[in-house]
């Protein structure tokens, strides 16, 4: 299959996504011949706590297809955790990672999101995925639309969001990062971008080797709320297992 | 117009790479040759790593932030730089004991 044909079906699968999870994508990171099991988490100091459980493998040297299960608690008080829906993602590696200036990658994703009963809509979200190396750094930019379906006007639409980490790879067990996430709002309506939310802070990332196991990667930050309608913290922790296949 | 042609074809040249011929590692029983490599500081380059054994191995590199899958017999492709003057380790990541490591010079 050549890449623009699995960018096609990609976005012919894609009918959703998750404004507010927390996701940062390399356009490197296929796990061909590997299959990555991961847990991705935030809690914010509003209340709000999103949970997820991802099974992945890289299809090919340039795709990779995961499935993940998302549960979500609403901010403030009193709110249960529910299943929040089913997500089929796509990476699609454009580039050979260090061969041109930039890397870049196309990412989609679709999620279900009614099989709990909840009258939260189905979203699709597709994005751009680049990476730049400098030495030792490696430096991230996604940039995503969220298109949400939904009868109600105020739900649907289509939202503008963003992510940025610039790590330092200082040893394989440790390599201190800054990351933000961005919510720009709606983009399809006047006033849309006074919704915009945007979270900045430190995080720690590291590989452990776990032998013929697989190795164990992780993240753990803190974000610091930039904006008014941001939560004023929000502890992000991430694991990911990858297992050579 | 000349001026700006000629700025953006020196640009893309130096982004190309540094030197026509690959950089060349061989993994054969469980060890890199050579174990340590001297490489160009400050360019990009190219290495090519085969795979002389009769297992799958992925070459990488948590510095680097590389890695690659590499079948038995199969020789692939890595593409590095521009580095900071400084040692940059790798490993066999299907079998940790195989390392070695990168001197940008």
């Amino acid at each position: 299959m050549t890449r623009s044909a699995a960018i096609a079906a990609a976005l012919l699968l894609a009918c959703s996504a998750r404004a507010d999870e927390l996701r940062l994508v390399s356009p490197n990171e296929i796990d061909y011949r590997e299959l990555e099991i991961e847990s991705e988490n935030s809690a914010a100091t509003d209340g709000g706590r999103d949970y997820s459980l991802d099974l992945g493998a890289g299809v090919t040297r340039w795709w990779h297809l995961g499935a993940e299960l998302e549960w979500e608690r609403e901010a403030g008080p009193g709110n249960p955790t529910q299943l929040d829906g089913v997500q089929l993602e796509s990476l699609i590696r454009l580039t050979e990672p260090g061969e041109g200036w930039l890397d870049a990658g196309f990412y989609s994703e679709y999620t279900r999101s009614d099989l709990h009963s909840r009258e939260t809509p189905d979203d699709l979200l597709v994005g751009a995925a680049f990476l730049k190396d400098i030495g030792r750094t490696t430096h991230t930019l996604d940039l995503f639309l969220d298109r949400s379906f939904s009868p109600d006007e105020d739900v649907a639409g289509i939202r503008f969001s963003y992510a940025w980490q610039s790590r330092w790879n200082l040893w394989r067990q440790f390599a201190p990062a800054i990351e933000a996430f961005g919510q720009a709002g709606r983009i399809d309506r006047p006033g849309g971008f006074e919704e915009g939310q945007l979270i900045v802070g430190p995080v720690a990332t590291g590989t452990v080797l776990l032998g013929p196991i697989g190795k164990l990667r992780y993240e753990a930050g803190y974000l610091f709320g930039a904006t008014e309608a941001s939560p004023a913290g929000t502890v992000r922790w991430k694991l990911e297992m990858e297992i050579p296949l | 117009m000349r001026f700006i042609v000629l700025f953006l074809l020196s640009l893309s040249s130096i982004a190309v790479l540094a030197g026509d011929e690959p950089l060349r590692l061989v993994l054969h029983d469980h060890k890199f040759t050579p174990g340590q490599l001297d490489v160009p500081a400050h360019v990009k380059f190219r290495l090519l790593v085969k795979n002389d054994s009769d297992s799958l191995i992925e070459w990488e590199s948590d510095e680097l932030d590389r890695e690659e899958v590499i079948s038995p017999g199969e020789e692939r492709t890595i593409y590095l730089g521009p580095l900071d003057p400084g040692s940059y380790p790798f490993y066999d990541d299907r079998h940790s004991a195989s390392k070695g490591v990168l001197i940008a010079k």
